[in-house]
Parts: structure tokens; C-alpha cells; sequence
């Protein structure tokens, strides 16, 4: 075992459709032990990422390594990545069970794994029963029942709460916390951030196929709450917050009257305001919802506003 | 590479389609056999008569037949992965695509061989005891018949190969089967019939396999029966590595 043992490695990844550059230099690491969170709205890239990282779609520039290598390159890619994507599908004439087990053949597992699986996912009654007549929540069950023949290291899921009732995604959140506490890497992508914010400890935020925020779930929570601020002389308070020393990125000049900062408490700012003589009209602290924050910074990166992309997306 | 074909072999087994097409395979060739005997000396027939071992070689050639129906079995299986979206999982299990090409190529040719030895079966069972009753014996082991016998084996096998190779080259199920039927069924049988298309036709897959299976008529040439063999064998090499270079090549989305 190395320190690369299941980390996740995308480093300037860039592919082109035509003129559409669905993925754009993207970077970005995956720990072992956390359930990471691959978020960003419709046509954002993340499909393409994924698929990249698991060697069906050639790169045009960059690499993307799981556990140091490149998925094409490990041995029994079973063993080590389970991955489950969209547009993964079953024949619909064979049962859920001759679907594991055929996947069990090729990688030399004993076919009794594929009823230890079933069971893993709550589909031990249905194992028999050809997939046409599985519920869409019971195809991502026998896909991630799939993902899981091998009991491997790196799990990779995209848009895997599609088709779960709130049960089934209560039930997919303690197995991949199960998982992730065993030291395993998961990674999750979704389109909708609330989805999967019960259950990630860290986010990759992705939009126009380039990174838009990586950090912990915790930090982009606290970059949500900020001190709002309205004075007839904001360039002066602006300046004395800059002498404070406060990364000038945590400071915006939102309107000519009105300062938004993050990173002080409102008490603070107006100690500041005080000892600097600086007339105040409003000094509120203010917040706003994840998914507020996650449209906020894809529509950022969009130009766009913020209401016509929660419709696209 | 073992592995890869077991896998192969549970997915046909695991649906019905190989039986539907095995008892068409089936009353292909006693459909065949039947006309071939029961016609074979009326006197505008193009076929040598039954007494002579051209004849004879014509009548168990017949289960060559079974190669159209394998071709299309081998093309669903290989486009089927496409059409149900199973080729993404079968590529996360072996990413070196051209493995899974290749295990295809083995199980299909394989298949084909049980098929080819299935009609063998049938065509015997028919045609023994009709010819007999004709008062034409048949040595099974004479009048160049295990030849024709062994002919009928590899060009199933190869048709297989063809069916792989053309679902990996097009990708697109209905595309291909209906492509496959239209092309065996329909187009090469009228393209042989015209004369005036000189003897260009002789290297036609399907006129290859009827030199390969020593087929004869009057009205038709072909290529001795080895040089049918390998050029039949060659369409069926070529359409795998064509299809098996571009699967390779391509994404899987």
C-alpha cells in the first residue's frame, strides 16, 4: 500500500466536442476516507470527467489517476474502482442476478458474490426476476450492486440519488458513509446540491467544464454568511478593511453605498467603522443556503443570473 | 481470455435469443434439404444429379444456411451492448476493449460451430433416409462429403466473425441485422444472377461460402473450394480487425 492508495487525480484535463470544450483544464484531488461531492449543473462536464477518469472517453490533454495509475492501466480494475454511471444499463430479458454474476465471470469472482451483493443492496427478492420489470430506484440499486462486486477501494457514482425515493437516498447515505469510514474513496457527482449535501464531506463544484470551488462542505458553508455593510463612504471603510490585512477577495463592493464581507464578524466592522469615522447606514450579518451558494458560484462563472440557471438546471 | 469467454457464453445463455435462432438455423436447412432432394432431378434444376457426388455435396451443403442467422446473432450480441448500454459496464470490467472484441470473436465462432453441427445433424437425418428410399446410398465418408462437411462448420464459424466485426464496425443493432438479411438474403443472390456483371461475384461472401461447402450449379462458377475458404475467411478476418481497431478507438458514452 502506497499513499497513493485511493486518491483521485485529475490534473488539467481537457476534452472537445467540435467547438464545445465540455471539459477545460480541469484539476482537482479526491481523498481516500471522504465522500466527496462532484457538483455542478447540467452540461457542466462532469459525465465526461467520470468517464474520463474510467478510460472510456480519451482525454485530449491531461491525465486523471486513480490510486497512481491511469483506470486503463490497473489490473483488475473490479478490484480496486466500482463505478456506476449514467447510461449504465442491463439487458432487460436477463435477472439482476445473471447480470452480476456474468460481471463476476469476467473477473474471476465466485458466483455466490453475486448474491452477497444483492443482498449488500436489499435486492436479494428480486435477484431472480428478469430487469424489465425493475423500478428505475431498483436499476441504480443493481448498478451499484455492480460497482460493488469487486469490495473496491475507490467508489465512483454519478447522479446516483436519480430514481431513490427519500428512503432509498437515507439508505444510500449510511452505506457510503459506511464506506467512506472503512477509508474507501467516494466520489458523487450531482446536478442538485442539496441531493447530496446531507452526505459529503467535501465538494468539487465544476461548471464549463473548469473547477469553480474544491474545499470542505464546512467552507463553503462559511464563505454563505457575510456582513453587509451600507455607507456613504465605502471606498474609506473598504481601504481601513484592507489595512486589517483581510484578503481583498473577501471584500466586494456590491453597490456604491454597499460592502459585502466575509471572514469579520459585524462587531468587528464596526469597531473598525468607529475608529475610522466612517458613517454607517447598515451593519447586518446575513446568510444564505448552500444551494444558494453552489447557484451562486456556477452562475458566477456563467455571467448569467442566477434565476435562468436554477431553470436550466 | 478464458474468463472473458465464460462471460460471454452466460450472456447468450442468460437470454433466449441463440434457441430462436438455432430452430430457424434448424428449419433453414431441413427447408433446404428438403428442396434440394426433392428437386434435385427434376430436369430444368441447375444442380447436379443426386446420384453423383456433386449432387450429393450440394445436398449437405445446406447447413451453410445456418452462418446468416449466426451472423445475426453475433451481430445483436456484439450491438446489443450499445443498445441496452451494457458496453459501459463491460468496459469498466475490461477496459482493454479489444480483449472484449476478441472474446466475442472466439464465443461467436464457437457458437457457430455448435450450430453448424446442429444443421449436420438435421441435414443427415433427412436427407439419408429420403435418398435412401430413392435408391441412392450415401456414403457418408466418400464423394468428397467430409470436405463439404468441414466446409459447413468453418463457414458458420466465419460467420460469426463477420457478424461481430460488422456490429463493431456499424454499432447501430437494427442498421446492422436488417443490413445483414438484406445483403444475404437479397442483394447477393439477384447480384449472382446477373451475367452481366462478369465474374467479379465469384469473391462474394456468400459465393465464397457455397465454394467453401463445394456447392454446385450449372448456371454459377465458383472459386475452388480452399481459395472460397480464404477468401471468406479474409472478409471475416478484415470486418473483426475493423471493428475491433475502431472499438478500441471510439468512446464509449
Amino acid at each position: 500500500m502506497t499513499d497513493q492508495e485511493g486518491r483521485i487525480v485529475v490534473a488539467g484535463l481537457i476534452k472537445t466536442y467540435g467547438t464545445l470544450r465540455a471539459v477545460d483544464g480541469l484539476s482537482f484531488t479526491v481523498e481516500p476516507g471522504t465522500i466527496t461531492g462532484f457538483l455542478g449543473p447540467n452540461g457542466a462536464g462532469k459525465t465526461t470527467t467520470l468517464r474520463m477518469l474510467l478510460g472510456l472517453i480519451t482525454p485530449d490533454a491531461g491525465t486523471a489517476t486513480i490510486s497512481g495509475h491511469p483506470y486503463r492501466a490497473l489490473s483488475v480494475p473490479s478490484n480496486q474502482v466500482g463505478a456506476v454511471l449514467e447510461a449504465s444499463g442491463f439487458h432487460p430479458a436477463r435477472s439482476g442476478r445473471n447480470h452480476l454474476r456474468i460481471y463476476g465471470t469476467v473477473n474471476g469472482y465466485p458466483p455466490e458474490r453475486a448474491d452477497q451483493v444483492l443482498d449488500l443492496v436489499g435486492l436479494a427478492d428480486a435477484g431472480r426476476r428478469p430487469v424489465r420489470g425493475y423500478s428505475l430506484g431498483m436499476r441504480q440499486r443493481l448498478a451499484l450492486a455492480t460497482a460493488l462486486l469487486g469490495d473496491p477501494q475507490v467508489l465512483i457514482l454519478d447522479e446516483p440519488a436519480n430514481g431513490l425515493d427519500p428512503e432509498g437516498i437515507a439508505w444510500l447515505r449510511q452505506l457510503l458513509r459506511s464506506l467512506a469510514d472503512e477509508g474507501r474513496t467516494v466520489l458523487v457527482s450531482s446536478h442538485v446540491l442539496s441531493e447530496v449535501q446531507q452526505f459529503v464531506d467535501q465538494v468539487v463544484i465544476l461548471h464549463h467544464g473548469r473547477l469553480v470551488r474544491q474545499g470542505t462542505l464546512a467552507e463553503l458553508a462559511d464563505r454563505q454568511t457575510w456582513v453587509s455593510v451600507r455607507t456613504p463612504h465605502a471606498d474609506r471603510l473598504l481601504a481601513a478593511l484592507a489595512r486589517t490585512g483581510l484578503d481583498r477577495a473577501r471584500i466586494q463592493h456590491t453597490r456604491p453605498d454597499q460592502l459585502r464581507v466575509t471572514g469579520l464578524a459585524a462587531a468587528e466592522i464596526g469597531r473598525l467603522a468607529l475608529a475610522e469615522e466612517v458613517e454607517l447606514h447598515q451593519l447586518s450579518t446575513e446568510h444564505s443556503d448552500l444551494e444558494q451558494a453552489f447557484l451562486t458560484l456556477t452562475a458566477q462563472a456563467d455571467q448569467k443570473p442566477v434565476a435562468l440557471l436554477k431553470e436550466a438546471s | 481470455m478464458r474468463r472473458l469467454v465464460a462471460a460471454e457464453f452466460h450472456k447468450l445463455v442468460t437470454t433466449r435469443l441463440w434457441l430462436w435462432l438455432l430452430l430457424g438455423s434448424v428449419a433453414l436447412t431441413a427447408l433446404y434439404a428438403s428442396l434440394a432432394i426433392a428437386f434435385g432431378d427434376t430436369p430444368d434444376n441447375p444442380t447436379p444429379p443426386l446420384a453423383s457426388p456433386g449432387g450429393q455435396r450440394t445436398v449437405f451443403s445446406v447447413g451453410q444456411g445456418a452462418g446468416t442467422l449466426l451472423a445475426v446473432l453475433a451481430a445483436i450480441g456484439l450491438t446489443g451492448e450499445f443498445r441496452n448500454q451494457t458496453a459501459t459496464t463491460t468496459f469498466l470490467a475490461t477496459p482493454h476493449r479489444g480483449r472484449v472484441v476478441l472474446a466475442k470473436l472466439i464465443t461467436y465462432a464457437l457458437v457457430g460451430i455448435g450450430y453448424a453441427l446442429v444443421c449436420i445433424a438435421v441435414t443427415i437425418a433427412i436427407a439419408l433416409p429420403w435418398l435412401n428410399a430413392k435408391g441412392i446410398q450415401i456414403p457418408l465418408g466418400g464423394n468428397g462429403i467430409p470436405a463439404t462437411l468441414a466446409g459447413v462448420v468453418a463457414a458458420v464459424a466465419i460467420f460469426g466473425l463477420i457478424g461481430v466485426g460488422l456490429g463493431a464496425l456499424v454499432r447501430e443493432q437494427v442498421a446492422t441485422v436488417v443490413g445483414l438479411l438484406v445483403y444475404l438474403f437479397i442483394a447477393e443472390p439477384i447480384v449472382t444472377r446477373i451475367p452481366a456483371l462478369g465474374s467479379w461475384t465469384i469473391y462474394l461472401p456468400g459465393a465464397a461460402a457455397n465454394a467453401l461447402t463445394q456447392v454446385a450449379q450449372a448456371n454459377q462458377d465458383f472459386l475452388p473450394p480452399w481459395q472460397g475458404g480464404l477468401v471468406l475467411a479474409g472478409y471475416g478476418l478484415i470486418l473483426a480487425a475493423a471493428g475491433t481497431f475502431l472499438t478500441t478507438r471510439r468512446d464509449t458514452t
